[in-house]
């Protein structure tokens, strides 16, 4: 476990001093902004339902750019094998990377929490809702870290990293608006496959164990793909 | 050598492939699993993101009959500045009508697009539900979906669209209109009046169940050449005669029971007392029922406490008050009558007492041992009498005696969060609808915010600037620090 935390740490450290993170961190909270503004505008809500769905896709198309270098600039700089052949087992490299990620993606919610104080200064927001607002967010972040990680650790070009982890998610969204583009029937078989779907709940004060085991597990597996990739290279 | 080496990364990368596919194919299994045995969690305010236990009565009564029901809502009006909330508002509702029930389908249709569909069911309006079972059909539309209240910056719209699907599903369950007949001529409440004292929305939360309030009047009945009660009736129900009944039409009333009709009797602490009452073995002694927990600020309204009958079963599950008025004590003969089976429905707690008079402090009754009645007080009786009472002929009767009337009326309807829960659980008791028994909710609400012009400027600066514009200074002074290292 002290591995995890030294790796953690490590990475908490390059994000801090990376002017990247912080590029993204205020595009982000743009976007958090922008939706939020359009939502409450559009609805005169005191809600975050508009901003979640929105900022689910917003997390889609970031969060595989912000771990796209975990792995990828470790191989470019040749430190990969140096970490493969030392005492930290790819678990814990794997499981670290991907908590430093996810830390990030919490702050990135703790920088938007500004939205929330100015629906209770102008409104009574039901405080449940928005609890269960963030918890999906944050669920879905966890799970598209974990995607940007595996695409990290099967190619060398970060920014084809990054494109690669946007490709892997872009089905988990298109399957959530299958109705436009397949039947009602496949459409209804495909629907539980999709990020929307499972964010829905949480955006209504819903805490739905499928939908937590939904991301859960869509963690879990980008996750073990991503240790499998890396114990890949000891017999490649 | 090469070929050995070939083979050990052929075993490895199949291994590797093979666990992999294992893994996902667990996790999938495992996601169905978990889809079988959902549990959740409302963390909204007033647990309203959810089916209301009612409306999931409602549906596991259509799961069991198997027969299937399809949903179809419609749209809003596209610009309009509600259509956001009502779409959304249906689309959760149907949501979670899809996830509690296996029998129900559901539908959620652009108007303006599916026009198809639209004309295939005849639906022209906006925000348009219809619900169809088998060749029975109910069309909701918006004025009984959605309700605009209020005023100036408090108006809202509030979404009544649960109660109206619910209450359509009661519709379409086969046979399930009743008559509940309400005894007139005497000064009783009236079903038409929708006044506080009235019963007009009493009788609307009534049609939630297909039920249906109608006035009984024995002197002008005009239907039978000797007067009686109807023979569609499926209750009669005596609400705080102001002046006694005449032993003949309470004859009627017997007669009635004989047949194991159901009957409904309440009174006030200062209303005659049907002589009915004493046959059956139930007292109403004088004076009014006091507790010392009170419902704030009333001086004379005792918080009841429910006894595990059917009809309070659920509200005492959840917890749920119900307000009663000015309340005259319900006594059941102690031991009971023959052939009559007893259970108290509210009660008050033990500190509790039967107030006649006497002392007063700040306003409030005093309990004197030696003019009062000792608590707990039973304020609502619920009574089975088979025919080994004398009193039935056929099957079994069903009375409730309530020692307060207003509990019953527009008044009181929505005093209490379980009000109406209690008076709609009554009449299904009365009307032999045990399995629908439950607990009915209030309409969901929208929570708006209070925004001028000028907040709408001071809000774009807060959300689109104020975060980025910080961060960025951020992450150009660690920049710079580092640079100048």
């Amino acid at each position: 476990m002290s591995t995890v935390f030294t790796i953690w740490k490590k990475e908490m450290r390059v994000y801090a001093v990376n002017p990247t993170a912080y590029a993204f961190l205020a595009v982000f909270l743009f976007l958090s902004g922008l939706f939020f503004f359009l939502g409450i505008t559009l609805t005169g809500e005191a809600s975050l339902r508009v901003l979640a769905s929105n900022l689910a896709i917003v997390e889609l198309f970031i969060l595989p750019m912000l771990t796209m270098r975990h792995f990828a600039e470790e191989r470019r700089q040749g430190t990969l094998e140096m970490l493969l052949t030392s005492p930290i087992s790819p678990f814990a490299l794997v499981l670290g990377k991907w908590l430093a990620s996810v830390t990030l993606c919490g702050l990135m919610f703790l920088g938007t929490a500004i939205l929330p104080a100015i629906l209770a200064y102008y409104g009574d927001p039901d405080w449940g809702v928005v609890a269960s607002t963030y918890l999906g967010l944050l669920l879905a972040a966890a799970a598209f870290c974990a995607a940007g990680l595996f695409s990290s650790s099967l190619l060398d070009d970060q920014l084809a990293a990054g494109l690669l982890g946007i490709v892997f998610l872009l089905p988990f969204w298109l399957v959530s608006r299958a109705e436009a583009l397949v039947g009602d029937e496949l459409a209804e078989r495909v629907r539980p496959f999709g990020v929307l779907n499972h964010l829905d709940s949480f955006g209504r004060g819903i805490v739905d164990s499928a939908d937590v085991y939904y991301f859960a597990a869509l963690a879990f597996c980008f996750l073990f793909l991503t240790y499998r990739a890396l114990e890949s290279r000891r017999w490649r | 050598m090469a070929v050995s080496q070939r083979k050990r990364r052929f075993a490895a990368g199949s291994n590797a492939f093979l666990m992999s596919a294992v893994m996902i194919a667990v996790a999938c299994v495992g996601y169905l699993l978990v889809d079988l045995h959902r549990i959740r969690y409302d963390l909204s305010a007033d647990q309203g993101s959810v089916l209301l236990a009612d409306t999931r009565t409602k549906l596991a009564l259509l799961d069991r009959d198997g027969e299937p029901v399809v949903v179809t809502a419609f749209s809003g009006q596209r610009g309009k500045k509600e259509t956001y909330f009502k779409d959304r508002a249906l689309q959760d509702l149907i949501d979670e009508l899809d996830f509690a029930s296996q029998v129900v389908e559901v539908h959620f249709v652009d108007l303006d697009k599916d026009r198809l569909t639209a004309e295939k069911l005849g639906v022209t309006d906006y925000s348009t539900v219809v619900v169809q079972r088998g060749q029975a059909r109910v069309d909701i539309k918006d004025r009984e979906l959605f309700r605009r209240v209020g005023t100036g910056n408090d108006r809202r719209l509030d979404f009544l669209g649960e109660q109206a699907v619910a209450r359509a599903f009661a519709q379409l369950t086969a046979d399930n209109h009743r008559i509940v007949y309400t005894l007139v001529g005497h000064g009783e409440l009236d079903p038409q009046k929708s006044d506080l004292g009235g019963l007009s929305e009493v009788a609307a939360v009534l049609q939630q169940d297909d039920y249906e309030l109608k006035k009984l009047d024995f002197v002008r009945q005009t239907d039978f050449p000797v007067p009686r009660v109807p023979d569609d009736a499926a209750a009669v129900a005596v609400l705080r005669p102001r002046v006694p009944i005449p032993p003949l039409e309470e004859d009627l009333l017997l007669a009635y029971l004989a047949g194991g009709g159901s009957l409904l009797i309440a009174v006030d602490p200062d209303s005659p007392v049907p002589g009915i009452l004493g046959r059956l073995g139930v007292a109403i002694p004088s004076g009014r029922v006091l507790d010392k927990m009170l419902v704030f600020p009333y001086p004379d309204r005792p918080v009841p406490r429910y006894k595990g009958h059917v009809i309070t079963r659920d509200l005492a599950e959840d917890n749920l008050v119900t307000v009663v008025s000015s309340a005259a004590p319900v006594q059941p003969s102690v031991p009971p009558m023959e052939g009559i089976r007893s259970s108290i429905v509210l009660e008050t707690s033990r500190e509790g007492w039967i107030d006649r008079g006497g002392e007063v402090r700040s306003g409030q009754g005093v309990y004197e041992p030696d003019i009062d009645g000792a608590g707990p007080v039973s304020m609502a009786v619920a009574l089975e009498v088979s025919s080994d009472s004398g009193l039935v002929s056929r099957g079994n009767a069903r009375v409730l005696v309530s020692g307060d009337s207003e509990v019953f009326t527009n008044g009181l309807l929505a005093e209490g969060p379980g009000n109406a829960s209690f008076v709609l659980n009554s009449f299904r008791w009365l009307v032999r609808d045990d399995d629908r028994i439950s607990v009915v909710g209030k309409p969901a609400a929208v929570r708006r915010l209070a925004i001028s012009v000028e907040d709408i400027e001071q809000i774009r600066w807060l959300a689109l600037g104020m975060g980025p514009i910080l961060v960025l200074l951020l992450g150009a002074g660690v920049w710079a620090a580092r640079r100048g290292r």
